[in-house]
């Protein structure tokens, strides 16, 4: 391919990518939305389009056309590298998600350390975001948000380090190749756990949603933020949530593995199946508090997730 | 390539000299330093791939020092925690004391 | 030129400007800000190298971890200063040495002549993870131990003294 070729592939690849993931939030806000509506025994949105399907589309538009409000005495280029900063890891963690043959966006040799590290960016946003905003609600919220995500990033990563293990690779591809038998869900169920809780800590979800602790912190990080720049913590939100399920069903569920339909379709509705267990845990648990989470990460998650990784290298190797 | 790679390498080494020089806040000496240690990376990486890249020995310098990075970054912060609570600041000129 | 050869040039551009931003601004927290996009840069550079792991590690490492350890070490030395500031010294004899020194390195690794850079292994990451398990195991090791070490070590500074 030439020069110019390469380059414009990649713009388009990043254009199609960021729209994908605006369609994506709307999707998931909507189902979150109805989802929550019918847990509680409501109807949900019901106005704009039928069903209120297009009421997230609305509200996009409305996010969007909002005055976009700086405090007078925030740091501008922090105030701004703070939504940036949390939203395009999100996007960009998509990237080494094989959705079947033709949409691999890119088959790196690390794409497991790569979705692991990339999103630790995010620690970086949440902290600018929160100082720059000049505000005390905004500070301790992007002070503790990013303490729970250093904590639980240990534990989840020690998961994710027995499915290394157990497949051989790095390499996201052959993970899915690497299950085509047994699903790992059935050979790791302690790492799934793990995953699954310590993701929704990641993602900044109920029980772990300290940002949203609005009794104590009003709303955390973003407090400060309107307009586009507050949209973008939102979409990172969602892109974040799909991104981990969706890792989460290529790790555990055998991603696009499955027999009749195409692997897109496999992998989307074993996404979707994650995605709404979330979904469900948001309308069913209450918030943990700031302490008790702390105290979650380090005492119980990060040795179980030790001792299942030294109870899985010792099986393995028994075996072997 | 290496060429490149080694005058890339070289031009931020300057960089981060200057910032040890002329910095006296704790904190910007550590970040230039930080940035003395990524051009010294820089260098190994590119002799890695220069000579026998499959023994992959300068990678595992770089990786080795990327570990010890963290590892300085680790203690030299907790150390200017421990100087701004003993002496009110960060700036390294205010620490002249011998006594504890 | 390819695209590899504009890519490194790119990320070499990045890195130089985010590196020389992070040492001659005064306000602390844009100079940590810098040295963010200076390492994410020098990221870039190592996947151009045929470094995939240690790009991530570098991303993983540096712009996740020691960025996030300054941030909160700046945080809570600021006492209060919301845009903490650290002055520069003398920056011309500081620069006329840096010049001197960098000049000196850019003039050596032009005089000699390297051979073109062999083609990559395949299986670059496996190579590195047999070496370290191998050939290297003994550094990999005592790695370990420092890290485990400058933790504890750092947790004992900052343990405030029970009156």
């Amino acid at each position: 391919m030439s020069l110019s070729g390469t380059f414009a592939a990649g713009l388009l690849l990043g254009v199609v990518s960021f729209t994908l993931v605006g369609v994506l939030t709307a999707v998931l806000v909507l189902a979150e939305r109805k989802v929550g509506a019918r847990m509680q025994a409501r109807v949900g949105p019901m106005h704009t389009g039928p069903h209120g399907s297009l009421q997230t589309i609305a509200d996009m538009v409305k996010l969007v056309m909002k005055e976009d409000v700086r405090p007078a005495r925030a740091d501008a280029v922090a105030f701004g590298l703070g939504p940036l900063l949390v939203a395009v890891p999100a996007i960009l963690s998509l990237a080494v998600i094989p959705f079947g043959a033709p949409l691999v966006m890119r088959d790196l040799n690390v794409g497991v350390l790569y979705f692991l590290a990339v999103p630790g960016v995010t620690v970086v946003g949440l902290l600018l975001a929160g100082w720059a905003s000049y505000d005390n609600y905004s500070f301790l919220g992007g002070l503790r948000s990013s303490a729970q995500f250093i904590s639980y990033e240990i534990p989840r990563g020690l998961a994710v380090v027995t499915v290394v293990m157990l497949a051989g690779s790095l390499s996201t591809v052959d993970l899915l190749e690497a299950q085509s038998r047994v699903p790992y869900i059935v050979l790791l169920p302690v790492s799934f756990v793990i995953y699954a809780v310590t993701s929704l800590a990641e993602v900044n979800r109920v029980p772990f949603d300290i940002p949203e602790a609005e009794s104590e912190l009003v709303a955390g990080y973003h407090t400060e933020y309107s307009g586009f720049r507050w949209a973008l913590f939102f979409l990172a939100e969602y892109a974040g949530l799909f991104a981990a399920s969706a890792f989460g069903a290529l790790l555990f569920l055998g991603g696009g593995n499955g027999p009749v339909l195409p692997p897109v379709v496999w992998l989307l509705i074993k996404t979707g199946g994650l995605v709404f267990v979330g979904i469900w845990i948001r309308f069913t648990l209450p918030r943990f508090r700031a302490d008790q989470l702390m105290r979650l990460a380090w005492k119980f998650f990060l040795p179980l997730s030790l001792a299942n990784l030294v109870l899985a290298a010792a099986v393995m190797r028994a075996i072997a | 390539m290496t060429t490149a790679a080694l005058t890339l390498s070289s031009i931020l080494f300057a960089v981060g000299v200057f910032g040890v020089l002329t910095r006296r806040n704790a904190i910007s000496l550590l970040v230039s330093v930080e940035i003395m240690m990524n051009a010294a990376n820089i260098n190994l990486v590119a002799f890695s791939r220069l000579h026998h890249p499959e023994a992959m020995t300068g990678q595992t310098f770089a990786l080795l020092g990327i570990g010890i990075a963290a590892c300085e970054a680790a203690v030299g912060l907790a150390l200017i925690l421990a100087v701004r609570r003993r002496f009110g600041g960060t700036d390294v000129h205010i620490i002249d004391l011998l006594r504890g | 030129m390819s695209a590899q050869e504009l890519l490194f040039a790119g990320f070499g551009v990045v890195a130089i400007a985010g590196a020389l931003y992070s040492v001659v601004t005064r306000s602390l927290l844009r100079a940590i800000i810098g040295l963010g996009a200076f390492l994410t840069a020098v990221a870039g550079e190592f996947y151009l190298l045929a470094a995939d792991l240690l790009a991530v590690v570098q991303v993983f490492v540096y712009v996740g971890g020691v960025v996030v350890l300054m941030l909160f070490a700046l945080m809570l030395t600021a006492s209060g200063a919301r845009h903490p500031l650290a002055a520069i010294d003398r920056p011309r004899s500081g620069a006329v040495l840096a010049c001197v020194i960098g000049g000196g390195l850019v003039w050596a690794s032009w005089t000699v002549d390297f051979a073109e850079a062999p083609p990559a292994p395949d299986d670059a990451v496996g190579a590195l993870g047999r070496a370290l398990l191998g050939a290297q195991l003994g550094p990999f090791e005592v790695m370990g131990v420092i890290l485990l070490a400058s933790v504890v070590t750092a947790l004992s500074i900052v343990r405030r003294e029970r009156p």
